[in-house]
């Protein structure tokens, strides 16, 4: 048959006839039903992809948001379950473990600092009670008595020398330098030291502790997780407000849209920080009253919360709501021409509906990445407030009060305040980095 | 552009009164009264301070009279923190110390912010472009308490040697250094941000290549054609900026000890210093607004094609 078959010239658009002869001279096995397997992996291969599928399709192929996922996975981790884990809580003060370095000697290389120290600030000083104790037995020895006038002589020049000596004295980390002796990770309290030595199981101080031997490892948790509270509910309450607040005024549009507009303008042009301040300073006794009230079930949400954190979001919430309900609008205004929305009306659907079920959920990209780039400015806002010292109050903490308290002691224990911080702006920086890929996998047309 | 300005004054009115109506119910809902100190004075005291004050009076009552007063400039006096002193006077004297500081933060953002920026679009794609975009990152990240720190902790003798700069504010230019470099660190690496992708925007424009097919020099071309458009977006960001940067200004000047408005502020709510509070907001609420106006008016100028009488 292909010996037969006759080829058209080269280049003609003529079907060659005997081909399309053949094509019907088909063998009796020439189909055969799908297997169960073939089934299957079709069906698999024509899986239909949603708008959150695809995104985050999308979102997988950028690097930079992935590394930023991870690591506010880990930090909320860190956040929410490392108190669990360590057996010190945030209030807790530790006896005996003030002023902890987050490093620490063993207690061999303590004892051989001490050794050197005194070795190269001369005899060992006496101090005052010790050096009378001496000169007393010395007289009685003589047989003699040590009078009032002699032992006051005594006491000061024991007093002057261990002045002295105290201010030639080496310190401990000079002695160590010159001993070569290296310090051990992590702050343990000559008392944690012993109990180790003893074979008991002591859990490090990992950051060290602070004056009132507080762990600062718990207390930098706890103020992530605070930081971390603030930002979800602020952006939720910035959501909700902004969302309602801008489609009634997009889809309404007209007078309402007018005076709904000028209402936003002035929000927007009050100072923001002067209010704030005001507003928590406010609502923080308020709401202090409102839990001492009674215990009904607002009253223990309140208690559960801490009044300061909620006075913080509510500050945030009724300020920055502002920027939402603008972008809402924007993108109710374009939505409500389409095709879509006449169709709905036509069929006698209510505003409510028109906005619920077709404008909002069309504009979901723009909202969710709006709503998640309020978390880290809320972060920054709360962390403000705190080290202003008009945020969460003691004994509650959030890592700005954490790098206030820690601004008095910068010189001696600067790494109290570098802690918080670098966690504060790790957590920041991964957030907008992961709101700008979210950005990107939403809503691709804004990548450029 | 006369009725657009007329609208906008009325509007910034407005925006004033609703400020000082805010302001006032808000401080009057804190606890307290400015006469507490160590020694707690007996009622009989404070109802005379109360009266001698006015504070007596229902808050509508209140509200009005310095409703009325502000019209005719008049601040009221300072009640607890520089007694008796006119409200003004003490702003007009603490301001300029904020303001100096605040000028020269956005001023040394805007100087580096948008040529860092321009360098960013114009390498786009290279380790020049790469570089920048982690540090701005990171800038905008950072609070500005941790840069004030940070800057005050390597450069004051935290590091052995390394004391160039006063870690306290004493007027002197030195002193101004750092907390001008803490509180512009924010808004440099936002603008150059702006500025980065406003570039390349109006890089791709269709101007641009006529202007190319013109035989442009590359220069004429960046600042004349390019950078002219792609000011727009920046501008928009500057107003508010300012505005906040005076007003943040309050943490570099808590960080530096500087005698500013902005810490003088948190004070007042502190002592609930009444007539010292709304004085404060009120002339930087009026400040922010006027602001706001002029970075209006500067749209203009950059780009004529925008129509301001038309709304927004």
């Amino acid at each position: 048959m292909a010996e037969t078959k006759k080829y058209n010239k080269m280049g003609s658009l003529q079907p060659n006839i005997d081909d399309i002869l053949d094509w019907n001279a088909l063998p009796e096995n020439a189909f055969e039903p799908a297997t169960e397997s073939e089934k299957e992996s079709f069906i698999q291969e024509r899986e239909n992809v949603s708008y959150w599928k695809d995104a985050w399709r999308r979102l997988k192929k950028n690097t930079v948001a992935m590394v930023a996922l991870v690591v506010i996975i880990l930090l909320a981790l860190f956040a929410f379950a490392g108190p669990q884990i360590v057996p010190y809580s945030y209030k807790e003060q530790i006896r005996g473990s003030e002023t902890l370095d987050p490093w620490h000697y063993t207690l061999e290389d303590k004892q051989k600092i001490n050794d050197y120290i005194e070795e190269h600030s001369g005899s060992k000083v006496l101090s005052a009670e010790e050096a009378i104790e001496q000169a007393r037995a010395e007289a009685e020895a003589k047989g003699e008595k040590l009078s009032k006038v002699e032992e006051a002589k005594i006491r000061a020049s024991a007093n002057v020398s261990q002045q002295s000596a105290e201010e030639t004295a080496m310190t401990a980390d000079q002695a160590a330098k010159e001993l070569g002796i290296k310090t051990k990770m992590f702050g343990y309290s000559d008392r944690e030291l012993q109990r180790m030595a003893e074979g008991e199981k002591v859990f490090p101080h990992v950051f060290g502790t602070d004056d009132q031997g507080r762990d600062i490892m718990v207390r930098v948790m706890v103020g992530a997780r605070v930081s971390i509270i603030v930002g979800i509910c602020a952006a939720i309450l910035v959501l909700i407000i902004g969302a309602v607040y801008g489609s009634i005024s997009g889809y309404c549009g007209g007078m309402v849209d007018t005076v709904m507009q000028r209402i936003v303008e002035i929000i927007y042009s009050i100072p923001e920080m002067l209010i704030i301040l005001l507003l928590s300073a406010t609502l923080k006794p308020a709401l202090e009253q409102f839990q001492n009230s009674g215990d009904g079930v607002m009253q223990s949400l309140v208690t559960l919360l801490g009044p300061n954190l909620i006075s913080m979001f509510i500050a945030f919430g009724l300020l920055y709501w502002v920027t939402m309900s603008r972008i809402i609008r924007g993108q109710i205004l374009q939505l409500k021409q389409q095709e879509y929305v006449t169709a709905a009306r036509a069929l006698g659907a209510k505003g409510s509906r028109i906005i619920g079920r077709h404008l909002l959920p069309n504009c979901v990209g723009q909202i969710v990445t709006t709503t998640f780039l309020q978390i880290p400015s809320a972060i920054f806002l709360e962390s403000f407030l705190s080290f202003v010292g008009v945020g969460v109050s003691a004994p509650l903490t959030s890592l700005g009060s954490m790098c206030s308290e820690a601004l008095s002691g910068l010189t001696s224990y600067p790494y109290r305040l570098f802690i918080p911080a670098l966690i504060l702006s790790v957590l920041i920086l991964s957030l907008n980095l992961f709101g700008d890929g979210l950005r990107d996998a939403l809503d691709p047309r804004l990548k450029k | 552009m006369t009725k657009y300005m007329v609208r906008r004054v009325v509007m910034a009115f407005v925006t004033l009164t609703v400020v000082a109506c805010t302001t006032f119910f808000l401080m009057n809902a804190i606890p307290g009264n400015p006469w507490l100190s160590e020694k707690t004075p007996t009622q009989a005291t404070i109802d005379a301070l109360n009266a001698k004050y006015g504070l007596d009076q229902p808050l509508i009552i209140q509200l009005g009279k310095y409703l009325g007063n502000l019209v005719q400039g008049d601040f009221g006096t300072s009640i607890k923190m520089q007694k008796n002193r006119p409200v003004l006077q003490i702003i007009l004297e603490m301001f300029p110390v904020s303001a100096k500081v605040g000028i020269l933060a956005i001023l040394w953002a805007v100087v580096v912010g948008v040529p860092l920026g321009c360098l960013a679009a114009f390498k786009r794609g290279t380790w020049v472009d790469s570089f920048l975009r982690i540090v701005c990152t990171i800038g905008i990240s950072m609070p500005g308490f941790v840069v004030a720190t940070l800057l005050l902790h390597t450069l004051c003798g935290g590091i052995a040697g390394l004391k160039l700069f006063p870690a306290l504010f004493d007027g002197t230019p030195g002193s101004y250094v750092l907390p001008c470099l803490a509180l512009g660190f924010y808004p440099m690496c936002y603008l150059s941000r702006q500025t980065r992708t406003a570039m390349l925007d109006s890089i791709n424009q269709e101007y641009i290549k006529t202007a190319r097919a013109k035989g442009l020099k590359n220069s004429v071309i960046i600042f004349k054609h390019a950078l002219r458009n792609a000011l727009i977006p920046v501008i928009t960001y500057l107003g508010p900026q300012v505005a906040f940067t005076l007003c943040g200004g309050l943490v570099v000047e808590t960080v530096f000890s500087i005698p500013g408005l902005g810490r003088y502020f948190i004070q007042s709510i502190q002592n609930r210093d009444y007539p010292l509070i709304m004085g404060t907001t009120i002339f930087l609420a009026a400040f922010i607004i006027v602001m706001n106006l002029l970075v209006d008016v500067c749209y203009k100028i950059v780009d004529p094609r925008i129509n301001l009488t038309r709304g927004n």
